[in-house]
């Protein structure tokens, strides 16, 4: 009875906490942007004439189909991240698509259209090297795949073997490339270095090796790089020390063993010094021979176009300058694309056709640059045929900065894709600035030196400047109200940014991995400004820091990105306006020495710009801004200021003060032995989140306060010992003053990853439990106690009591990828956790759930205190999704930010994609609800209105009549 | 700190029982790797098929995956619903299909370093509790997700079914019906209603509440109408004292004071 009670009363809280999103609300304050990353190939679907896709697949380990009129995706498959799911190959073939998976494990072929599996088949293990479609008498049946040592020929419609032959001397031998021209050979192309070529006919029909032949190339080192097939198999290389070109005919006719070498002088033609040339070839079927005509690049910006006739090169066209070459071919007709610079902020790619070199008319189109992106890296076409035979295209431009731009003929932008969003770092969201008026009233409150007659002037004239924007604000919306809906569009543009009534929209900026700052509007999703970083070392790290916010009107907002090389450990400061984008005029310090620890402080100087300090190597400390009165104030405040460093590669943890001459001292250090265990993370609490209330109220209405601590620490470590048996997580809670440890916490039998949040008096943690097989979470709260030691101020270095520590652990019935906890203006809503799972879904879990207080016996004073009844498993419900069916692929972060309403938290999750939605963890306590049923409350005023008049009149009459009587 | 050992007494326990499960998985697990018909070195592949039931696979498999425990390994499904995830180490696996639209329930997959596959529920209480299930996977969807709340609307029979309305209309069907019930002229009837009235005002100095506010809120000007408002219940006495300043409602109140009840009843 006691259990079905119990049951009944969970269902009950369970269905109050309850916090979803209604179905009408859908789109109404969210947004997704769907990204797949750097496009490392993209074929555009050919085999239907009007087929609106562009295939590709990316670095991010995705396949994806895109819309070529609107650059939506059609579809999208995820594969694991990492090596497991690289793809080494692309091969389009009429709607199949096949791919090469995971270093050559795994064979795929996809069906174009549906964006569903054909079939997937492991290969032998082996090193991938290239993979090819192999044809015969016109028709393509077979792919090709060479491995280190093994070649194997597989049926497209079903993917099993034909045949698998072990590549002859492959100890010695490099085989690079295969190759096949459509004759029912299939050739293995392997390398010497700097002694010579071996090329190996296979048969396709059996596997039989045809021929077998040596080619003397005592110059080449690598034939991917500098060797292209040509016109009816001929092998041509490229060398740039001779300089000459170098050929060879695979035919199986033929048995000569040594190259024809073509001096390129010869030619007419000159190498650029140090630059190595390159081949460029073309197939455009794989059924038939390649193209007799190729391009040779002689320098970085001089390209060739040259033919292969009779054992002749002849020059068709020279190409200078030119940036990028590409080939295509539309029915019978292969051109070939030209971009190049037109002047600075410009570039025209041009169409030639391929056969003769000559100049196609009306095929100029121009490429407008933008000059806060990256150079053209790469050039795809999509040629088609005009009702008059003539050739038309559209070109899909790939720039350094992983922008996909589709451009229409003459110059029209059909859409832009921001890839580089794919691979957000870090991100800060910033309160739009103020507009005209609204500045003009806050400034009246600012001064107040005035006379009183002054103030009431303003007063007024304020007044008047507020009456005047609401009758422009009704005229606009009975303008608006004439015109039909479409037409209304409220663009977000950067002139018309402003604040709105709860501070709901703000700017969210964000840092990728490629060193492209983006600004976008929070509200719409409108990316307002873009600015690439060329020079961002590739493997950096990312530190975004708001210094001065929008609230200091007339001073601009000022972000500060500190990116700091993770090898050498050199950082340089970006110093940015973050609503514009613009870089500021202020001037970052130099930053000769390796930077170890950034910290932003609460001091101000003159400007309002919060003061970063930055530690070196030699412990030495650095002010940005340093002015003289920062420079004192710090002098002031030194005694203070206490800083902590984690070196994870020796396991120690250390604390520091600084001294009044900007100089350093340790004081204290914690050595984790690094043959047991290691440091994963230490996580601080976040500095703009406020607790409201001290304690918490028992059942006895005695309270329990809570260990607030501003300056602890949750540090994570991992066993290095991974047997299932022995492995272990431990979490330590250190004081990042005094290096005091204040509790330490050891889950055994449980490895990571170990996902954690650190947040009021509590810190929540996942991890997987190697023993049972399954994710748990655990909670740890701290309490003072019942009494609290110095209610008004919290000291780290004055504190006895260790305090309270509680805990306890809970299933979790799936895997999660990020987790985070709301964060509200004053803290006095109730917090959820923000979990990202893996299958996309973000789930707003109420650390109600997460109370170690959670009894396991139902008592009249728990059930006083709202406390849930102790259950080992959380559940996962798809109402606390917040993000409903908007998947989110790969979820890395999730970013909380406070709004202007205390009910409301602003989240942005990012990964692959990018989310943005508003959070209610108490509902909406401070706003009418959106669905607030207008018509009924005016409706029963009314309706209460007339029955009271009615009632008053019968009420006369009938005292009347009884007067009367 | 007490339900933190009584956690670790909990947890003991399950672990008893982990025990007994793990003992099993270990003596399926013989030494040596021998090559099984689909194994791959020591890597294997597991296979099943999705079905929703009703909807044609293309129209949903473009957006699905298979994900084993968690991302560690994934899959695709294929134009017909059937999927294979392939290299997977022996190992005991939760395997899951995910789309954003149908659920699926996961399936619990143990193989052993021989590459014999099972497919149970998955329970993650008790780890070891194993309820078998068809392997290759069957995996039925059970419907679309839920993932709104429905909004409160607004409805005639919400709004009767109310208790404050409930509250509302029984008392005034009880005043409406009552008085038909009844006989209110007969004068001995009318007396022991009376006395009734008196027996639940005990006290008649003492001013009531409602009457208070009346008074508060009617001010000067609408006392005739706080009169009739307050008819009744109360003894002629009481009242006539307090509205002393309204001359013709005093004498209404006189003249009609057992009339009043009358009105009252009607």
């Amino acid at each position: 009875m006691a259990e079905l009670i119990l049951l009944w009363l969970k269902c009950i809280i369970l269905y109050n906490a309850v916090d979803a999103v209604f179905e009408d609300q859908v789109g109404k304050f969210d947004w997704r942007q769907q990204y797949v990353g750097k496009v490392r190939f993209s074929h555009f679907d050919t085999h239907v004439q009007s087929s609106k896709k562009v295939i590709v697949a990316t670095e991010n380990n995705v396949f994806a189909a895109l819309n070529t009129r609107t650059g939506e995706l059609f579809w999208r498959h995820v594969d694991k991240s990492g090596p497991e799911g690289n793809i080494d190959a692309l091969l389009h073939h009429g709607q199949d698509a096949i791919l090469v998976v995971g270093n050559g494990r795994l064979l795929r072929s996809w069906d174009v259209n549906v964006g569903g599996l054909n079939w997937e088949i492991v290969l032998d293990s082996g090193s991938f090297q290239k993979a090819c479609l192999v044809g015969q008498q016109g028709t393509v049946k077979h792919v090709a795949v060479l491995k280190k040592n093994i070649i194997s020929l597989h049926y497209l419609s079903n993917g099993h073997q034909k045949w698998i032959e072990n590549l002859p001397d492959s100890e010695t031998v490099d085989y690079q490339t295969v190759y096949s021209g459509g004759n029912g050979e299939v050739y293995a192309l392997g390398i010497v270095p700097h002694s010579h070529i071996v090329i190996i006919a296979y048969s396709t029909d059996d596997g039989e090796i045809i021929k077998q032949i040596s080619v003397e190339a005592p110059w080449l080192s690598n034939i991917v790089a500098s060797c292209a097939v040509i016109g009816q198999g001929v092998l041509i290389c490229v060398d740039s020390a001779t300089p000459s070109l170098y050929m060879y005919n695979l035919n199986p006719n033929m048995d000569d063993l040594q190259m024809t070498q073509i001096p390129l002088q010869s030619l007419g033609l000159e190498v650029a010094p140090d630059f190595q040339p390159v081949l460029v070839s073309h197939q455009p079927n794989s059924a038939h021979q390649p193209l007799s005509e190729f391009f040779l690049q002689l320098g970085p910006d001089n390209f060739l176009l040259l033919q292969f006739n009779n054992g002749q090169i002849v020059t068709l066209r020279d190409f200078k300058p030119a940036l990028l070459v590409s080939f295509a071919t539309t029915g019978e007709k292969t051109i070939a694309a030209v971009m190049s610079p037109k002047n600075k902020t410009a570039c025209s790619i041009n169409l030639f056709s391929a056969e003769t070199g000559r100049r196609l008319l009306d095929t100029t189109l121009i490429f407008v640059m933008d000059p806060n992106g990256g150079k053209p890296e790469k050039i795809y076409i999509q040629p088609f045929l005009k009702k008059d035979d003539s050739v038309g295209y559209r070109a899909m431009v790939q720039t350094e900065d992983h922008t996909l731009t589709f451009i229409q003929q003459p110059g029209r932008v059909m859409w832009i894709r921001e890839e580089a969003l794919s691979d957000v770092v870090t991100m800060e969201m910033v309160d739009l600035p103020l507009t005209g008026t609204q500045a003009e009233l806050e400034g009246e409150f600012g001064k107040k030196a005035d006379g009183l007659m002054s103030m009431v002037f303003k007063r007024l004239s304020s007044q008047l400047i507020l009456l005047q924007a609401w009758i422009s604000h009704l005229w606009k919306l009975f303008y608006d109200a004439r015109k039909p809906r479409s037409q209304v569009k409220n663009e977000v543009t950067i002139e018309n940014l402003s604040r709105d009534e709860f501070n709901l929209q703000k700017m969210m900026v964000m840092v990728t991995a490629s060193g492209k700052l983006f600004g976008i509007d929070s509200k719409t999703g409108s990316i307002l400004w873009r600015h690439y970083l060329n020079d961002v070392p590739s493997n950096a790290a990312f530190k975004l820091m708001v210094q001065r916010t929008t609230a200091h009107f007339p001073h601009p907002p000022q972000c500060t990105l500190l990116i700091k090389d993770k090898d050498t450990g050199l950082t340089t400061l970006h110093v940015f306006n973050p609503i514009f984008g613009k870089k500021s005029h202020v001037t970052p310090p130099a930053l000769p020495q390796p930077i170890l620890q950034s910290l932003l402080l609460p001091l101000m100087d003159q400007d309002y710009a919060k003061v970063l300090l930055l530690v070196d190597d030699q412990y030495k400390v650095s002010a940005f801004p340093s002015t003289k009165n920062v420079l004192q104030q710090l002098q002031e405040m030194a005694s203070s200021i206490f800083f902590y460093l984690v070196d994870s590669s020796q396991g120690r943890l250390s604390g520091y003060r600084l001294r009044t001459d900007l100089s350093t001292e340790q004081i204290w250090e914690v050595v984790i032995p690094m043959e047991i265990q290691r440091i994963v993370s230490v996580k601080g609490k976040r500095p703009n989140e406020h607790v409201h209330s001290q304690g918490r109220v028992m059942g006895d209405r005695s309270v329990l306060y809570k260990y607030l601590n501003p300056n602890l620490l949750a540090v994570v470590t991992e066993s290095t010992d991974t047997h299932q048996e022995r492995s272990f997580v431990g979490i330590i809670l250190i004081d990042g003053v005094t290096g005091r440890i204040i509790h330490e916490a050891v889950q055994r039998k449980a490895r990571g990853p170990v996902h954690i949040v650190h947040s009021e008096n509590w810190v929540v943690y996942e991890y997987w439990s190697t023993k049972s097989r399954r994710n748990e979470f655990s909670v740890i709260e701290l309490y003072e106690g019942m009494e609290l030691y110095n209610s008004t101020v919290f000291s780290s270095l004055d504190r006895p009591h260790a305090p309270q520590v509680l805990q306890q652990s809970y299933i979790f019935p799936s895997a999660i990828s990020t987790m985070e906890a709301t964060l509200t203006e004053k803290g006095i809503t109730s917090r959820h956790l923000l979990i990202g799972l893996p299958s996309g879904g973000i789930l707003s879990l109420p650390k109600m759930f997460l109370d170690p207080r959670r009894p396991e016996i139902v008592s009249e004073q728990s059930r006083e205190e709202n406390l849930i009844p102790y259950a080992p498993e959380l559940m996962i419900r798809t109402e606390w999704f917040i993000n409903y069916n908007q998947s989110i692929s790969r979820v890395r972060g999730i970013h909380t930010s406070p709004s202007g309403l205390e009910s409301t938290c602003l989240v942005v999750a990012y990964g692959l994609d990018i989310y943005q939605t508003r959070v209610y963890p108490s509902k909406q306590f401070d706003v009418l609800k959106d669905d607030y049923d207008y018509m009924l409350i005016s409706s029963v005023l009314l309706a209460l209105f007339f029955a009271t008049m009615i009632s008053k009149r019968l009420a006369e009459v009938k005292l009347l009549n009884r007067a009367w009587r | 700190m007490w339900h933190r050992e009584r956690i670790l007494l909990l947890l003991a326990f399950v672990q008893s029982v982990l025990v007994v499960g793990w003992c099993f998985t270990e003596m399926e697990a013989g030494p040596g790797a021998a090559m099984s018909t689909q194994t791959n070195g020591d890597r294997f592949k597991i296979e099943g098929r999705a079905i929703v039931p009703g909807v044609k696979t293309q129209d949903w498999v473009s957006t699905a995956r298979v994900l084993v425990d968690g991302e560690e390994h994934v899959g695709f499904l294929r134009t017909d619903g059937s999927f294979a995830v392939n290299d997977v180490p022996s190992g005991s696996y939760v395997v899951e299909v995910v789309t954003p639209t149908y659920r699926f329930e996961a399936v619990r997959v143990d193989i052993t370093s021989k590459g014999k596959m099972r497919a149970r529920l998955v329970n993650y209480i008790k780890t070891s509790e194993v309820i078998r299930q068809p392997y290759p996977l069957q995996i039925r969807s059970s419907g679309p997700h839920s993932y709104f709340m429905k909004r409160e609307t607004w409805g005639w029979t919400d709004f009767l079914m109310n208790p404050m309305v409930m509250m509302m209309v029984l008392p005034l069907l009880i005043i409406v019906l009552l008085p038909k019930v009844v006989n209110t002229n007969d004068p001995e009837m009318r007396k022991e209603m009376e006395q009734s009235m008196n027996m639940l005002n005990p006290n008649p100095e003492l001013p009531d509440v409602s009457e208070l506010m009346t008074k508060l809120f009617s001010g000067s000007k609408g006392s005739s109408k706080a009169g009739s408002s307050s008819k009744g219940t109360r003894p002629a006495a009481k009242r006539r004292g307090k509205h002393s300043g309204a001359s013709r409602a005093k004498k209404l109140s006189m003249q009609n004071n057992n009339a009043d009840l009358d009105s009252w009843d009607q």
